[in-house]
Formats: C-alpha cells, structure tokens, sequence
C-alpha cells in the first residue's frame, strides 16, 4: 500500500545573510559575528498536513518559490522536516534534477547502472533492464562515449530513460515533461502516461494547468510555504486562475 | 545503529560501483598504472634514504622499510582527510537526487584510498621480506619469523580502515560546514608529519626519555598504527596488545565522534551543500 502522511510539516532552512564562513572565521571571529552575518532563517514549508491515499493522483500549484519543489523533495526523503511528522511508504521513484547525477567521465552503460543502483537495483536486474534502457534513449553508439560529451538533451534524455525504467509505487514529477526533441518528447509523454497509469500514487509540480485536469484527481494550492487551498483539480485551478488573474488586473 | 548499517549494506551496489570507477578513472590512460600509486612513496623513500644514510649515517637496511611503512600509511591517512574533506561534494548530485545513508559518501574515498594503500603495503611487504628483519632490534628473528606475524596486519588494516573512515566522515562533515577546512587540513598534516615517527623511530632520538618531545610523541594516536604495521614487517614478531587495544580504543574515539556528528548533521547537511 502506498500512502504519504504528513502532519504539521515544518521545513526551514537557516543560512548566513552575507556569505559562507570558514573555520578561520569561526575560530577568531567568533564573538563579532552574530552582528556583522546574521543567520535568517528561510521558512520553506510551514504547518503542512496532508494525507495521500494509494491510487490518488495530486497536483501541486502555485507561482515561484511557493514551496512545490521543495514540498516534493521532502516527500522524496532528500529533505528532511524540521518540524512535524513524514510518513511514506511505498517504493519512490522520483522525476527531477534529472541532468544530476552523472559521473562525466564514464561512459552511458556505466551510468546507466550506477542510477540503477542508486535506485535500488542489482546487478541481475539492472542486466536484465539495460538493453531496454539504451533502446528507449535512442543513443545507440553514444552510450559508449564518456558522458562528458553528451549535449544537455542526451543526459536528460538517459536521465529520463533510466528512471522511468522502474515500476514505482509512489511517482513524484517536477514539470519534466519538456525533455528532448519534439519526437522524444511525445515519447516521453507516452511513458509518463503509462507510468502514472501504472504508479499507485502520484504527486504532480506543474505550471500547465490546461494538463493538469487530465492527468490528476486532486490539487493542492500552495503560497509562501503553506497550503493555500486542497480539493478536486477543477475547483483548486479556477481559484488559482481568478487570483492570478485579480492581481494581474490590481 | 543496525538500521544504519542495512541501509549503507542494501546501497552496497552503488557504492562499489563508485569506488570501481573512481580506480578505473584514476588508473586509466597510463600504461604505468598502479606503478604511478606507488611513484610518490618510492620516491620519497629513495630521497629519504639518500639524505639519512649520507648526511646522518642511518643504515639502509633497516631504513628503508622504516621509511615506505611509515609513507604507505601516511599516505592512506592523508587521502581519507584530504579527499574525504571533498567526499560530500563529490556525492553532491546523488544527495540531492536521492535519499541514500550519508556515510557511503565517505566510505567510497576511503575505499579508494584503501586500495592504493594496500598495493603499497604489498610492496612494503616484499621489501621487509627482501631485507629481512631487523635483528639489532629483534636479534632472534628470521624471515619465517616474519612470514608468520604477517597476518596479524589483517586486523590492523581492518582498524585502519574504519580509522579512516571515521576520519573521513568527520572531516568531510566539517568542510561541508566550513569551506577552509581542507586548507587547514593540508597544512595541519605538514606539521603532524614530522611529529609522527614516518622517517624516524622514537628510541633512535637523542633525547633522554623524560623530554617533553618524548612525551609528545608517545601520546601521538598515530603511534600505535604504526607499531601495527611495522612490527611484523620489521621486526618479525606479533605486535604487543597493547598497540591493538591503543589503535582500537582511537578507532572507538573517533568511531563514536563520527556516529554522532553523523546523527547530527545528516538530516541537515544537503542544505549546507
């Protein structure tokens, strides 16, 4: 059963104001520093409770900065709450930063089985998924250059094939839809549907609100870090649309 | 704890397949290889002999095997700080793709590290083997005496291993906090070497024993490392309880001060990144 709970969510960062310090710094400047380089604290999610039952699919929305990005990446674990409780079960499969990742001087195959580890596979399997792989990203002899000389779009384009290899439980999507050319696009798009299909739960960033009411039953809204509004796609999308649209007429 | 470790065991794929590129990486595009690794000792070995035997009169027979013993380790200790300074940022893309336990990000440098290191070691062997032991030291012992004691350096690698990897985490940690950590590190190691008995041996000084250098140096924790490789190899016999239970209780130290910086900065550390 996949399912995502999370109750009084809290995520904040805590940075200098004006830049790094070193250890130099912290040793003798110690005593002066408070005044001259306060710490702020950046109040990425606040108080956010939210259930995600299996088979739901959910659309995050909301202008930059409104914490979407931020929101998926604490329920894919890379970022932990500093408040609040997370539950997650279910096997995550996640879509985003997707030309990270790379070891640039090893070659295609070599990364196609370092992601798949990383991801959880073992050597049987990922022997068994690698032709399916390198079929998909249509790099034919490419996957035997260093990665180095990739274009952007040929990582995204492995990045993307190797990822969606797996048959995740929970799906999280950070608007990666645009990957490639046109035709590996449509492609892409082939797969995501597929895979969303076949995902037990979904989790959706995106700006295309003319998409979204197809591929999701659910919306949540966010502002400045908090859940402005939750409830079925169409509802959640012409609120949204008639507050964008009030502070573009103001 | 034990959860920790499944967790680093269940990514064990990911991490060896690091490590094996990191060496691949490292060795490919030269012929010379794995003899490039063992360049920097030899040679350093070569000079440090050239210097002790004319200028201080040292015999060679005993000193070399003193000197690339005391290099091989040194050089293990100084790639698990240097580059474990850099360990975090190396996995940077990883850790922000994927939620994976921390310390696999240490342990893939010090794996490497490890690796060169027990090539150095091998050679260091031979050349104990070659020379045979030191019997001004340790009159009684022959080279058989030496191929049995051999296998008490198992145990000690399996120390230094966790040492440095200790190490490597903590350090690592650090640099992610502070940028200038590395830098310090470097210089810090400069001075730590020659208070390390690396080219020297602690009863070959001229200072009575009471001296506070004396002093200094017996509570260096490097120390009792070092007797743990050198006392086989050199002199051919078993090292004495003593350094084993030094060397763990260091390892025990930094073990615990690693697991503990772990337990605070990991869930923190990608916003430092």
């Amino acid at each position: 059963m996949a399912r995502i709970e999370l109750e009084h969510v809290d995520l904040t960062f805590r940075v200098r104001r004006e830049r790094r310090i070193g250890l130099k710094d912290f040793l003798v400047k110690r005593l002066f520093l408070q005044s001259q380089n306060p710490i702020m604290e950046v109040r990425a999610l606040q108080d956010i409770n939210l259930r995600i039952d299996q088979g739901e699919r959910v659309a995050f929305i909301g202008h930059n900065g409104a914490g979407k990005s931020t929101m998926l990446k604490l329920l894919a674990g890379i970022y932990q709450p500093t408040g609040g409780r997370r539950i997650v079960e279910g096997r995550v499969s996640s879509l985003f930063d997707l030309a990270l990742g790379f070891e640039i001087e090893a070659n295609g195959w070599e990364n196609i089985a370092y992601r798949s580890y990383l991801q959880g596979e073992t050597p049987t399997s990922v022997r068994a998924k690698k032709q399916a792989i390198a079929e998909f990203s249509e790099l034919g002899d490419f996957l035997n250059m260093p990665v180095r000389y990739y274009s952007s779009g040929m990582m995204v384009r492995l990045a993307f094939s190797i990822a969606t290899a797996i048959e995740p439980e929970i799906l999280l999507v950070d608007e990666v839809l645009s990957v490639g050319d046109l035709a590996f696009q449509q492609k892409a798009r082939e797969r995501m549907r597929e895979m969303m299909a076949k995902a037990h739960l979904l989790v959706v960033v995106s700006h295309d609100l003319d998409a979204l009411p197809y591929i999701c039953n659910r919306a949540v809204w966010m502002d400045h870090g908090r859940i402005r509004m939750m409830g079925t796609c169409a509802e959640v999308i012409a609120a949204y649309r008639s507050s964008v649209g009030q502070a573009a007429a103001a | 704890m034990y959860a920790y470790l499944g967790a680093i065991w269940n990514c064990r794929f990911f991490w060896l397949s690091l490590v094996r590129m990191d060496l691949r990486s490292r060795y490919r595009g030269s012929m010379l290889g794995i003899f490039w690794s063992l360049l920097h000792p030899i040679a350093m070995t070569a000079i440090l002999c050239v210097v002790f035997s004319c200028v201080f009169g040292q015999d060679l027979r005993t000193y070399a095997p003193l000197v690339f013993t005391g290099l091989t380790f040194w050089g293990f200790l100084g790639a698990a700080l240097v580059q474990g300074c850099n360990c975090f940022f190396l996995g940077e893309p990883y850790i922000r793709q994927h939620p994976a336990p921390m310390a696999i990000y240490p342990l893939r440098t010090v794996l490497g590290a490890a690796f060169h290191s027990s090539i150095a070691l091998g050679l260091a062997i031979i050349i104990g083997l070659l020379v045979g032991p030191d019997t001004q030291s340790n009159p009684s012992a022959t080279r058989w005496h030496q191929l049995l004691a051999l296998p008490s350096l198992l145990p000690t690698c399996l120390l230094i291993l966790l040492f440095g990897w200790s190490l490597s985490i903590l350090f690592g940690l650090l640099n992610v906090r502070f940028r200038d950590t590395r830098y310090l590190v470097e210089i810090g190691l400069q001075g730590l070497f020659y208070l390390t008995p690396i080219m020297y041996r602690i009863d070959a000084l001229p200072f009575k024993d009471k001296h506070r250098l004396i002093l200094l140096l017996q509570c260096n924790p490097l120390v009792p490392f070092l007797d743990l490789i050198r006392d086989p190899i050199l002199l051919g016999h078993i090292p004495s309880w003593t350094s084993y239970a030094l060397a763990a209780t260091v390892v025990l130290v930094l073990g615990t001060a690693a697991m503990a910086a772990l337990w605070i900065e990991e869930r923190q550390l990608i916003f430092h990144l």
